[in-house]
């Protein structure tokens, strides 16, 4: 009687380790499959610039392109070095107090890197410009205020509130996860201020400022509106508004290509030897429950780096609220163009955080059973595609290449736009989603084989709930970035075919201010909002699956 | 003396408050036992000044440090893990033991090197010790502190019986002879064997 059974169990038990290996198999494959799509898509591009021909009415003058890449290396070496000083005396004083609307600070700051630079740049010019706040307050004292902001210290300036806010919240997060115990056993060793920061902040944050650095100074010598915008004219132009002056100004595409392929080896140069550490980004641990302030001269140091530090922060973003929201909003909102452009911003905003969610995390579920470095490697590389390949690059690829094809704009245009606003979210989504999955996956994976839980009845009872905040976090930042995006739909936009950033900008073109100002206001509340909402949304859910 | 006085403190949400009273005279070891939850470590918290009481007292000699800051308490503090920066040398270490004993000597390192049987690690990195060493040297910086207060947090639990039991000894010798007033909060029963006089 007992053969029959024990045959049976070993059948079943055969017949579980096949499904279970055909469940990995399959899992490997959609990762290989999205990992060689997103790698393609690349080689494509980058075969496209290459083997461009020379259009025969180029009219555009040879570059200098010497200058164009001091002035990329400069204002992005200066841009990374302010944004990490800032980063890194705004967390510490961030560490050090408690107040009142604390946590609504950090929560800005976190919002700050999905702030439109475009949306930065006009704050900007509302504030430090020649009629901005500043020039208003100089003038309370009979002092004529110069208002600079066009230029070199205009671009540094908006790098620095858009990374330097970037680097404070993440510095911050390191600072926060430094045990308890460790910081009760200093404060019973009675560390000075400055022995406090050497022997335990220091360590802490050292170790996430080389891939800090690098994705912040490849985000500046990549960055675009900033530039455009904030420039002030040829002495101060990059390689990639370079590349856009070439294509969209004198359709000169055989430079385009040269000043593209430059950008990337630059861009390659900086990203390969800080390939592995950008994941450390999401270590950020828990929070520390030991409180242990400084006094005396130390606090009153980090309440005034504090003052300094929000003022600088949120002005530009205040002003461009101050700005936006006066008499002309209604008539501008309830423009037909405006609402056509709204649509298109809020549905390919909505399409691409989908798809990047999906795609980050099936890579990332191929990267937790996967053992080889080798295969880990060719996973992972595409999907830091876009550090290399910047948005005026990659949108380059794809108009010389829609073109050859004899696709036309209005077509290419939604389909080019979602690709790219994938490939510019999903290092970030990959950063934050990755590391949760893997932890998911050491803890619960035997448990979840063990019950038979597989496909989506796993993912519903295991993944998704785990995942709730990270969720929202991703789809939040992949709706802004899509939101904000002007580096592709600089190259694709038309009268026809338009999003809230391509109508800001050409409001700004037309001098048509109040109508950039309310398009910009717009924006950057819809953004908030998304990141405020979202994250909470998912979060909420989270806590309903464990109660 | 130490003596703690009708010591109240509620966590957030806690309806109950927690109520300790403790004499624990000099050169003598108390050990606080109980299960998890049941306020152990909070007690220390709260001698160390990591934590403000509601209400109630701790003496030390006559004196009532409540009111102190935990870097004006005489008190050293060990933990059942990371009690050493691992980045830092052992000579690193000990050495910010010092600071809240200014008039100790930089020669006196070698001395508590001695008597916790570590002298030829002074200039090893921590994190190159074994957990056992790594409590050994952070009871030489108490050593150096030479603070009237020791509070252990679970001190031996990550230890093997062998390095746990030389802890012990250790500590129980270096209480003696420093007339320190060693609070030991521990779930383990050669702990509690250890203590002499909790009342």
């Amino acid at each position: 009687m007992k053969a029959p059974a024990h045959g049976l169990r070993k059948c079943s038990q055969l017949f579980n380790r096949r499904k279970i290996i055909n469940q990995r198999l399959t899992r490997k494959f959609v990762g290989i499959f999205f990992a060689l799509l997103v790698g393609g898509l690349m080689i494509a591009i980058f075969a496209v610039l290459i083997f461009s021909p020379q259009p025969a009415n180029s009219n555009a003058l040879t570059p200098d392109i010497a200058h164009l890449i001091r002035m990329s290396l400069i204002q992005a070496a200066l841009s990374t070095a302010i944004s990490l000083i800032v980063g890194i005396a705004l967390a510490w004083s961030l560490n050090r107090l408690r107040f009142w609307g604390r946590s609504i600070i950090i929560s800005l700051l976190a919002t700050a890197i999905v702030a439109p630079g475009l949306v930065i740049a006009l704050g900007l010019i509302s504030v430090w410009g020649r009629a901005g706040w500043i020039a208003d307050f100089a003038d309370l004292f009979a002092f004529n205020w110069p208002g600079g902001i066009f230029g070199l210290f205009g671009i540094v300036l908006a790098h620095t509130v858009l990374n330097g806010a970037f680097a404070a919240h993440l510095l911050l997060a390191r600072l926060s996860a430094i045990p308890a115990q460790k910081l009760k056993l200093a404060q019973s060793l009675v560390l000075a201020p400055w022995q406090r920061f050497a022997i335990l902040d220091w360590p802490a944050i050292s170790s996430a400022l080389p891939s800090l650095a690098s994705i912040i100074f490849l985000l500046t010598f990549t960055s675009f509106p900033i530039v455009l915008l904030l420039g002030g004219g040829p002495s101060n132009q990059t390689l990639e508004v370079a590349i856009y002056s070439a294509v969209r100004l004198d359709f000169d595409l055989k430079t385009a290509a040269m000043l593209a392929l430059v950008q990337l080896g630059i861009c390659v140069a900086i990203i390969l030897p800080t390939l592995g550490s950008t994941q450390n980004f999401s270590n950020s641990g828990n929070t520390s429950s030991h409180h242990w302030p400084d006094r005396g001269i130390v606090k009153f140091i980090q309440i005034a780096i504090l003052i300094i530090a929000i003022f600088g922060f949120t002005s530009p973003l205040l002003a461009v609220l101050q700005k936006g929201l006066g008499p002309e909003f209604f008539e501008t909102i309830t423009r037909p163009s405006f609402i056509k452009a709204a649509q298109n911003s809020l549905i390919l905003g909505t399409i691409s955080a989908a798809i990047t969610l999906f795609v980050a995390i099936r890579i990332a579920m191929t990267m937790a059973i996967t053992r080889s470095k080798i295969a880990k490697a060719v996973f992972v590389t595409p999907i830091f595609a876009y550090l290399v390949m910047p948005s005026v690059v990659l949108s380059l690829g794809f108009f010389i290449g829609s073109r050859n094809l004899g696709i036309s704009n209005a077509v290419a245009a939604p389909m080019v736009l979602i690709i790219a606003n994938v490939l510019l979210a999903l290092p970030f989504v990959y950063a934050m989603i990755a590391p949760a999955i893997k932890s998911i996956h050491s803890r619960y994976d035997k448990q979840a084989r063990a019950l038979n839980l597989s496909g989506f009845k796993r993912w519903q009872l295991v993944e998704r709930p785990l995942l709730g905040r990270e969720i929202g976090l991703a789809l939040a930042l992949t709706f802004s970035f899509s939101l904000g995006d002007l580096g592709v739909i600089s190259l694709f936009g038309t009268a026809e075919f338009s999003t809230l950033p391509w109508q800001m900008f050409r409001a700004m073109g037309a001098y048509r201010n109040n109508d950039a100002a309310t398009i910009a206001a717009i924006m950057l509340l819809i953004s908030m909002a998304v990141f405020l909402i979202l994250p909470s949304l998912f979060n909420r859910s989270v806590k309903i699956a464990e109660n | 003396m130490l003596k703690i006085e009708n010591l109240k403190f509620s966590h957030p949400g806690q309806k109950t408050p927690l109520i300790y009273n403790l004499v624990l005279h000099p050169g003598k070891t108390g050990n606080f036992n109980g299960p998890s939850g049941c306020g152990k470590s909070t007690l220390l918290d709260l001698i160390a000044g990591f934590l403000q009481p509601t209400s109630g007292k701790i003496m030390l000699d006559g004196k009532d440090i409540v009111g102190l800051e935990p870097e004006q308490r005489p008190v050293s503090i060990l933990f059942q893990s990371d009690n050493l920066f691992d980045h830092l040398s052992v000579r690193k270490n000990l050495q910010l033991g010092l600071a809240k004993n200014p008039d100790t000597k930089v020669s006196t390192i070698q001395n508590v090197l001695e008597q916790v049987g570590l002298t030829e690690f002074i200039d090893r990195p921590a994190s190159s010790l074994s957990g056992g060493q790594k409590q050994r040297i952070a009871l030489a910086r108490t050593l150096l502190a030479n603070q009237s207060i020791l509070l252990l947090d679970e001190p031996y639990s990550s230890l093997d019986k062998i390095n746990a039991d030389k802890m012990r000894q250790l500590v129980e010798q270096l209480t003696i002879e420093n007339n320190w007033h060693t609070l030991i909060v521990s779930h383990l029963a050669e702990d509690e064997k250890q203590a002499k006089s909790l009342p």
